[in-house]
């Protein structure tokens, strides 16, 4: 990543357009009472002071950054690239935990839930799932995806689930709180 | 009751709580959470705060929301604290690769050792110095805490609070990270995110009608995301890049150096006052503490070296106390802001913050040192026995770091052989789990990746994720505080500039941004 000022203007740019559109727009049209209000006579402190205040202090550091910018590092296409590839597998990952017992049990009267804190249903989502964020994560940084990584992936995962689910009886896996 | 009562009540807690296998519980995770820190603290990539992140779910699952909870909680996450703070000094001395990031000042004597054959000598040093610096830090907290909160309690009404949590903010922006700039865009951020859903009309505000967000951001998913996720996803992306850079493992050897411990107990107390009062600000962390000790016995060892002796980064034990003492010594006075102001210095106080939020029953701040709890003078104020509770925990895990400490931490350094890049994973899965037994629900899970994507893109633009964690924590008391200052002065609204003691601190405050803007923008 290169040092370079250009990338410290551009930020204080965004976060000063971004406290204006919350000071301005946000602020005054998402909440319910104005900077002061008064309630039974007397004048209170509302709903927007709280956030203006903290779209102000973002504004001065903002202006701050554009008045001394310095030799920082800024975000690179490859920071990007990164970001879309983690986000694709969590994408995944988080559809196979939340899916893939729900799947395994159609066509079964009553479906997942009446079984959902019931082994090895319960963990049928959580394994899958984790082993597929495990492993991939594994891979994207060595940029290789080997399956010893998924094979360490579902052990990690298995530990996971049994470290909350054997001692606790109260406690759900994901995604079984949502089912 | 008084003073010294609370302080018995305290130790007895301590002391007196449910025994398992013959032991106070209190006690035994103490043990289990030192034990834990050394471990983490010498696995390269993990850290002390991951480390309590993860715990916390899992301790509230086996101890529950009770009052007896509190303790054996907060004894297993000082204990990780202060075990990894030791911890970190182990790869950094037998494979040159900081375990923390306060350790790196380490490296620069503790490898040349290893590399002489005097690694077990170093890490001797290292356990001695950073074990005392943790010692004098703590008498410092304790003796200096309730005096500080005292002295807060008794001269500073509702205007003056509000004036000195602004000034809190102003501080942490302004010291933490390379520009003041970003870190007051940090502080703004942290404060909006407190801000949503928590108003007092009956809208949930800055919601922008979203049922997920009507109950406000879950505390745990926002500092775990910022905090643990961003990281991970950026050492993730370093290991990708090829930018992690890994030494030569070398073999420990038996110590030859014949230097007494001794000699280096100058060093070490330079060291460990200055940790300690750099430990007593919030937001000035121990990478700094390291670098001044290390950079002040630099000093001081330059004049008084004999020729033979090895330079600063040739491998001078003298290097290693000095940074270790300094180091460790934050552990304790970071504490000193928590306990008596409820303003949490650094991540870790963070940690320990949310656990006392969580289970509730303490509420750090000045009052905690009220005696009487406000109810009369001859009762027991149960959050300043839970005070002298903490401190004894502390004292514990003291005791067992300069009993078992040196010998725990000499069989961990083989943890620095875990590839990274397998290791994190795991810890980001551990991080999603434990968030979402807390709150059951998948949308808290993408609220922590959306947190953690921001703390990425923080670490990437030089943005220091720290003001963000802190001003998120203090953004509804700093609101709380303010609205019953301008209640109580009559809606006036200068309450914040017509006592001199508040005037004082909101001059200070644009004093503290003004003065490190003149720093070089690095």
């Amino acid at each position: 990543m290169k040092p370079r000022s250009s990338a410290d203007i551009w930020l204080a740019l965004f976060f000063l357009a971004f406290a204006l559109l919350l000071v301005l727009v946000w602020v005054p049209w998402d909440t319910g009472t104005g900077l002061v209000e008064k309630v039974r006579r007397k004048l209170e402190i509302g709903d927007a002071l709280g956030p203006s205040v903290a779209g102000t202090v973002i504004a001065i550091g903002a202006l701050l950054v554009l008045l001394r910018p310095a030799q920082a590092n800024g975000l690179i296409r490859p920071n990007l690239v990164w970001m879309i590839s983690l986000l694709g597998l969590f994408a995944v990952s988080m559809i196979l935990m939340r899916y893939a017992g729900p799947a395994a049990l159609t066509g079964v009267e009553g479906g997942y839930r009446p079984l959902r804190a019931t082994a090895p249903w319960s963990y049928i989502g959580f394994l899958l799932g984790g082993t597929a964020m495990i492993g991939g994560l594994t891979g994207l940084a060595n940029r290789r995806f080997a399956p010893l990584d998924f094979a360490i992936g579902f052990a990690a995962a298995l530990g996971i689930a049994l470290l909350y689910d054997l001692p606790f009886d109260d406690l759900l896996l994901p995604p079984n709180g949502d089912v | 009751m008084g003073v010294w009562d609370h302080v018995i009540a305290g130790i007895l807690a301590v002391f007196q709580s449910d025994p398992v296998l013959g032991v106070p519980i209190t006690l035994l995770m103490v043990l289990a959470g030192f034990l834990l820190g050394i471990t983490v603290g010498a696995t390269p990539g993990l850290a002390g705060p991951m480390a309590m992140a993860i715990s916390l779910p899992i301790l509230i699952s086996i101890f529950g929301y009770s009052n007896d909870a509190l303790l054996p909680v907060l004894g297993f996450l000082i204990g990780i604290m202060k075990g990894a703070t030791v911890g970190g000094a182990v790869p950094a001395i037998l494979f040159n690769t900081p375990g923390t990031p306060d350790a790196y000042m380490t490296t620069l004597d503790g490898y040349p050792m290893a590399q002489k054959g005097q690694a077990r000598h170093a890490l001797r040093v290292a356990h001695f110095s950073s074990a005392s610096g943790d010692t004098f830090s703590d008498i410092v907290l304790v003796v200096c805490a309730p005096f500080l909160a005292i002295i807060v309690e008794s001269y500073l009404d509702l205007p003056e609070k509000t004036a000195l949590l602004i000034l809190s903010l102003a501080f942490i922006a302004s010291v933490i990270g390379s520009s003041v700039g970003k870190g007051l865009i940090s502080m703004g951020l942290g404060l909006l995110a407190a801000m949503i859903a928590t108003g007092e009309d009956f809208y949930p505000r800055l919601t922008m009608g979203q049922q997920a967000l009507a109950e406000g951001i879950p505390v745990a998913a926002a500092i775990l995301g910022v905090l643990i996720l961003g990281e991970v996803f950026k050492a993730l992306e370093d290991i990708n890049r090829g930018d992690s850079s890994t030494a030569a493992p070398i073999q420990a050897q038996s110590g030859a150096s014949r230097l007494s411990l001794r000699q280096l107990l100058p060093y070490v107390g330079r060291s460990a006052v200055i940790g300690t009062c750099i430990g007593a600000l919030p937001g000035v962390g121990s990478t700094l503490a390291a670098t001044l000790g290390y950079a002040s016995a630099k000093r001081r060892y330059a004049a008084e070296k004999s020729d033979n002796d090895p330079n600063f980064g040739e491998g001078a034990p003298e290097g290693i106390a000095a940074t270790e003492a300094a180091n460790s010594s934050v552990s304790g006075a970071n504490l000193i802001p928590v306990l008596s102001l409820g303003i949490p210095g650094n991540a870790a106080a963070v940690f320990l913050i949310l656990a006392m939020d969580s289970i509730g029953g303490f509420n750090p701040g000045p009052s905690v040192f009220q005696l009487g709890g406000g109810i009369g003078d001859n009762s027991m104020n149960p959050e300043m026995v839970m005070a002298f509770g903490i401190f004894t925990t502390m004292f514990v895990a003291n005791a067992l770091n300069w009993t078992i400490g040196g010998i725990f931490m000499r069989q961990v350094g083989v943890l620095a052989r875990i590839p990274k890049a397998r290791l994190l994973p795991i810890v980001l899965l551990l991080t999603l789990t434990a968030i979402y037994v807390q709150e059951t629900s998948m949308i808290a899970i993408w609220i922590t990746l959306f947190f953690g994507f921001l703390g990425y893109l923080m670490r990437r633009i030089d943005m220091s994720p720290l003001p963000f964690v802190i001003a998120f924590i203090l953004g509804g008391n700093l609101e709380a505080t303010a609205r019953q200052a301008f209640a109580a002065t009559g809606a006036d609204p200068f309450f914040l500039f017509n006592s001199p003691v508040a005037l004082a601190f909101m001059l200070m405050s644009v004093g503290v941004v003004v003065y490190s803007l003149r720093r070089p923008a690095s």
